[in-house]
């Protein structure tokens, strides 16, 4: 496979903070890769640097090729970037955006197509700031389209919206890397990453700790299940992972989550000890290991805060 | 080109469709001229009288009645040729001339009545009121000093019309500068919100060149200068009769480097500024001192003296003082070259200043 974007060793610092230290990454040609990491983790400060509109302090970057430190405008003719909320342009039509931009580059791709592809069609004529979040969001992703880029950049493009919005979104990147190209993301939802993704990232305080495809990082860390639920009253973890078929115990403000590998048996020995010791257990379900339960697994905490 | 063609079609539909921005920068500037034209609808009354002196006799006595009428407090005495003086006065440079005729030393020791010439106009009621007495009492203590008894000096009055700028003509083109000034600190304002709406770093991350983008908002503001500009001289000339008396390419010029060095004050301004909140303080700090220590509502021989250093500080007075010579020949504070030199430092330490400290992001 035919590696598109080349990340190497990448550092970057503000003052004390380190914001990225040491990632080295590939993004493939056709692929979705997801970068999936809490707030702050570096993934937008990483997403920038390899974008060129960014400098890092140490490490190689190449896009299609070209490298970045030297040859930004270069990357910015061929990739398309959507940044986390920007308001373009209040006073300006979708159409007239949509021509202004595509007046920065060489080459435009065909406006009305990508208006209809980002399903804004009825809603051309209207003001940037009268257009809802969804379209808003919608709008920002036919931008970043409109030089017919090889590769594309979205910065948590779902971010805040509805879930209707949401999966119209994702159905339009899934269009995209339908057209060959390939797409960057950067995410802190699961179901995003785990849905979208062809390969994701997993980001903790500016260090790649896992990167694999969401399947394979749930089954190599997980051949069990996972059972959630609430107590009446606090367990330690000693006890809970002396439960019959218990690998792994994670409590958090009064949820608690067991990872089993027999459900029934830690289901039965679970309600058995509630009835010994006299506690109830509440909004129990089973489900399936999921990248967050990785995240967990990984850093000891939840993605959200 | 296309892009920056696009870019500044962009930057017109924005302006348009911003009713707020319209009023600001076309009407308010008109609604200043009317109320003010409408208050204030006499004559320009100078404190100061500039005063011409010609003197054409060389003899003691005339270098003595010369220097006697140079000691007035209330004269800003000027010598010259005659012809050039009394031009200076039809002009309105000069409240009056005064000559010392020839032979004045020669009929005074001949025991003859030696002439005191008083050039000036009786429409102006200053004139005839203040100066013309003043320049009577000087006279009478210097021949009483003489002789004694049998005055010796006549006072010769000679009226002549001169050209007197009426308070709207000295207002118009003031009101004018004051607009450009306004419309380039503002002009820049734009940016900061683009930056803080990160329009500027979505730019950031497209080909676009900076400068391409830099210049399409100084061309679109040099643009609505040149309209605001020519708004303010038609409905002046026809609401008042204000007239473009001075050469018309110096005045588009004066406009545009007035626009120019307005623009970089906001510019630098803007680099100064974290975002919107903190920009608006700045600006009107800046411009209020400006809007009324610049000599545009009135003249700066009016404020007190130690507000000079600020005054002369003002890159606005320069700016009026040039457009208001150009367009109604008013009297020259300091000539064009002074005026375009110090706007030129202006503009050139304010723009170096901003591209040092302007941030991006």
């Amino acid at each position: 496979m035919k590696a598109v974007i080349k990340v190497d060793h990448l550092r970057k610092s503000y003052k004390d903070i380190k914001a990225v230290s040491d990632i080295s990454f590939r993004v493939y040609e056709g692929e979705i890769f997801g970068m999936l990491g809490p707030n702050g983790a570096g993934k937008t400060t990483t997403m920038e640097i390899v974008e060129g509109i960014r400098k890092s302090d140490s490490g190689r970057v190449t896009v299609l090729g070209i490298d970045v430190k030297k040859d930004p405008r270069k990357v910015k003719t061929n990739i398309g970037v959507q940044l986390q909320t920007t308001s373009l342009y209040p006073r300006l039509t979708v159409r007239e955006v949509m021509a202004l931009f595509g007046s920065f580059y060489p080459k435009s791709a065909s406006i009305d197509k990508l208006i209809k592809l980002v399903d804004l069609d009825d809603s051309k004529k209207k003001r940037c700031k009268n257009l809802s979040g969804g379209q808003q969001q919608r709008l920002s992703i036919a931008l970043a389209l409109v030089n017919n880029p090889k590769v594309l950049f979205l910065d948590e493009p779902t971010s805040g919206l509805d879930p209707q919005s949401r999966h119209n979104i994702w159905n339009m990147i899934e269009y995209v890397r339908s057209k060959g190209k390939s797409v960057f993301i950067t995410t802190h939802y699961m179901e995003e990453a785990q849905r979208l993704c062809d390969r994701v990232a997993i980001i903790d305080y500016g260090k790649i700790i896992a990167t694999d495809k969401p399947d394979k990082l749930i089954s190599q860390h997980f051949q069990e299940e996972a059972i959630e639920f609430e107590l009446s009253q606090k367990l330690e973890n000693d006890v809970l992972s002396a439960v019959a078929g218990v690998t792994n115990v994670v409590q958090e403000d009064g949820k608690v989550i067991v990872y089993s590998n027999s459900v029934p048996i830690t289901v039965s020995a679970l309600l058995d000890l509630a009835k010994q010791r006299g506690f109830e257990l509440t909004n129990l379900y089973v489900r399936r290991a999921t990248l967050e339960d990785v995240f967990l697994k990984l850093t000891g905490r939840r993605i959200r805060e | 080109m296309k892009t920056f063609n696009m870019l500044l079609m962009a930057n017109a539909k924005q302006f348009v469709r911003e009713k707020a921005a319209l009023f600001w920068t076309f009407l308010f500037p008109i609604f200043f001229i009317l109320i003010f034209g409408a208050v204030f609808s006499g004559n320009m009354e100078d404190v100061n009288f500039n005063v011409g002196l010609v003197v054409e006799d060389d003899s003691a006595m005339a270098q003595n009645m010369s220097a006697a009428l140079g000691q007035v407090n209330a004269f800003k005495v000027t010598e010259g040729q005659r012809d050039d003086e009394i031009q200076a006065l039809q002009d309105g440079d000069r409240r009056a001339v005064l000559v010392i005729e020839q032979g004045f030393g020669a009929t005074i020791a001949q025991g003859g009545t030696a002439n005191v010439s008083v050039y000036y106009d009786p429409t102006q009621t200053s004139s005839v009121q203040i100066l013309l007495p003043i320049v009577q009492k000087v006279v009478d203590n210097f021949d009483r000093a003489l002789s004694g008894s049998i005055p010796r000096i006549h006072i010769n009055e000679e009226t002549l019309q001169s050209y007197s700028l009426r308070s709207i003509d000295y207002l118009v083109p003031g009101i004018l500068a004051m607009s450009l000034m306004q419309l380039g600190l503002f002009g820049v304002a734009q940016l900061v919100v683009d930056r803080e709406n990160k329009v500027l770093k979505r730019l950031g991350a497209t080909p676009l060149r900076r400068s391409t983008m830099i210049m399409s908002t100084v061309v679109f503001n040099l643009i609505v200068a040149m309209l605001q500009a020519a708004l303010i001289i038609i409905i002046a000339r026809l609401v008042f009769g204000v007239p473009i008396m001075g050469n018309w390419f110096y005045l588009i010029g004066f406009i545009i480097l007035g626009t120019l060095t307005f623009l970089a004050m906001g510019y630098m301004l803007s680099a100064f500024a974290k975002n919107q909140q903190t920009l608006m303080p700045l600006i009107m700090a800046v411009q209020f001192p400006m809007m009324f220590l610049s000599g545009i509502f009135f003249p700066l021989e009016m404020m007190p003296g130690f507000m000079r250093p600020i005054m002369d500080a003002m890159p606005l007075t320069y700016l009026a003082d040039s457009v208001r010579q150009i367009m109604v020949e008013s009297s020259a504070m300091h000539s064009h070259i002074i005026n375009l030199a110090v706007l030129g430092v202006w503009f050139v330490v304010c723009l170096v200043l901003a591209v040092r400290f302007f941030k991006w992001e």
